[in-house]
């Protein structure tokens, strides 16, 4: 276990972070000539593209046709690896930095180690925009391919959970930190027992490819992305901003052309901070009233982070295509500042065909992508 | 006796960290060709070598010259007979 792990603060006995195990045979999968350069999150990131490659039956020659890129995203490269390394330099132990060691903590690590692993030759890109990041990604896709500048895309986001993003967290009371919750019930998006954030890691990777290159070669086509768009408060750096969020959704529903009334679920970032629930709450309340429902899987997975977006998307075509709609997990109570939202506390069967997505970040920033079912007619 | 201990050490490194398999550790394999080892990879030897030795290499003009397992033996072994020191701190 690396000395930074015993680092991670875990609130008053309660565990305030969900790190991801990887056994050593699943990272030796990835042969050592690509994982020499690979951070935690380029690791998670090239696993979860991997399954999006092999799940969308592409094939390397498209990958590699100059037509193919990779958008990916995270918080900060890898900040265990930032934590590594900024420590054996301090300590003169210079010995014990290997060769790789800036290609595994810059802020596109995720993005050219995916880009190499694959062969993809095309666009490669890392809009690093910390919770947003990989909202971002996707929509940048998006935008590529609009532009006709590429056919597809691997898109997404990926992050770690370290000392470096949790001390900060904490140091700003962001954190979940409670002696009457145990660790499991910690995230609750939208209850009026919220507390803070609970951080997990991951990565979430999606191929975005333009509609018609993914006919011609058969491709499973889960969803079609019918608008997006991003913005900024320009005022705040770590206060989410209601006005923002709200112009933000409706930007991207012009994008998609489609009114709140044809939208059938938000997911929500709703990170289970006080601050930041209520302002989306009231964003999304502007935007929909209560006739839309409205849930974050953070109750379920914690905070991923720069991941969030791309991983919280993959759950949403996963709603989509099973028709039911995951609920806000914890959602004992509505907290009286999210009144006036529709808000699930339980599994909903119920088609799910033209979806919301949000993510918002500090530095003020703003992302929501739209997205419309492929039986819907993607 | 001391030539086959440095031996064992310098393979170990290759072992640890390029993972390759003992039994491929011949002396006239070449590093790049045979072990596909590249720029970054001979970074990692020489940084490997110096922790593992307690020598510094960097600005080491025979490096430049390396192409066989047997040039590294060779390398040490000079240095070690021009550095008592770095056989007498030989790790177990």
């Amino acid at each position: 276990m690396p000395e930074w792990q015993g680092l991670v603060p875990v609130g008053s006995d309660h565990v305030s972070a969900a790190p991801v195990a990887i056994s050593p045979e699943k990272s030796k999968s990835i042969k050592r000539h690509y994982r020499r350069s690979m951070g935690n999150a380029a690791l998670f990131a090239t696993l979860a593209a991997q399954q999006a490659v092999v799940e969308s039956g592409l094939a390397a020659e498209i990958l590699g046709n100059g037509r193919a890129g990779c958008i990916i995203s995270s918080t900060i490269g890898s900040s265990s690896e930032v934590y590594e390394s900024t420590k054996a330099v301090i300590e003169h132990r210079f010995n014990d930095l290997s060769a790789c060691q800036f290609f595994r903590i810059v802020s596109h690590s995720s993005a050219f180690n995916v880009a190499n692993f694959f062969g993809i030759n095309g666009v490669q890109l890392s809009p690093c925009s910390a919770c947003a990041s990989s909202l971002q990604s996707i929509g940048l896709a998006y935008e590529q391919i609009l532009a006709g500048r590429q056919e597809l895309f691997l898109a997404g986001g990926s992050d770690e959970v370290t000392p470096i993003v949790l001390g900060s967290f904490r140091h700003l009371y962001a954190l979940a930190d409670s002696d009457e919750l145990p660790p499991e019930e910690l995230s609750r998006p939208f209850d009026a027992r919220r507390c803070g954030l609970v951080c997990g890691e991951g990565a979430g990777i999606l191929v975005v490819e333009e509609y018609e290159h993914a006919r011609r070669r058969q491709a499973p086509v889960l969803a079609e992305i019918i608008g997006y768009a991003t913005n900024c408060t320009g005022t705040q750096i770590s206060q989410s901003d209601s006005a923002s969020i709200e112009a933000c959704m409706r930007l991207a529903l012009a994008d998609a052309q489609i009114a709140p009334d044809d939208v059938d679920y938000v997911s929500a970032h709703a990170t289970s901070t006080v601050a930041g629930d209520r302002e989306e709450a009231a964003a999304i309340r502007a935007v929909f009233g209560d006739r839309v429902p409205v849930s974050s899987v953070k109750g379920q997975l914690g905070h991923t982070l720069g991941a969030s977006g791309g991983i919280e998307t993959a759950a949403v075509l996963a709603m989509m295509r099973h028709g039911v709609i995951l609920p806000n997990a914890n959602l004992a109570a509505v907290a009286e500042d999210c009144a006036g939202l529709d808000l699930p506390a339980a599994p909903r069967q119920q088609p799910v065909r033209t979806v919301v997505k949000n993510c918002i970040a500090f530095g003020g920033v703003n992302a929501t992508l739209i997205m419309r079912s492929a039986e819907a007619g993607a | 006796m001391t030539r086959d201990r440095l031996i064992e050490l310098i393979n170990q490194i290759f072992v640890d960290q390029f993972e390759l398999e003992p039994e491929e550790l011949t002396p006239e394999k070449r590093i790049f060709e045979d072990f596909a080892l590249d720029s970054l990879d001979i970074v990692d030897l020489i940084t490997g070598l110096q922790r593992k030795f307690g020598i510094s290499l960097r600005d080491n003009k025979d490096v430049q010259q390396i192409r066989t397992l047997q040039d590294i033996y060779d390398l040490v072994e000079k240095l070690a007979r021009d550095n008592p020191d770095l056989i007498a701190k030989l790790p177990e």
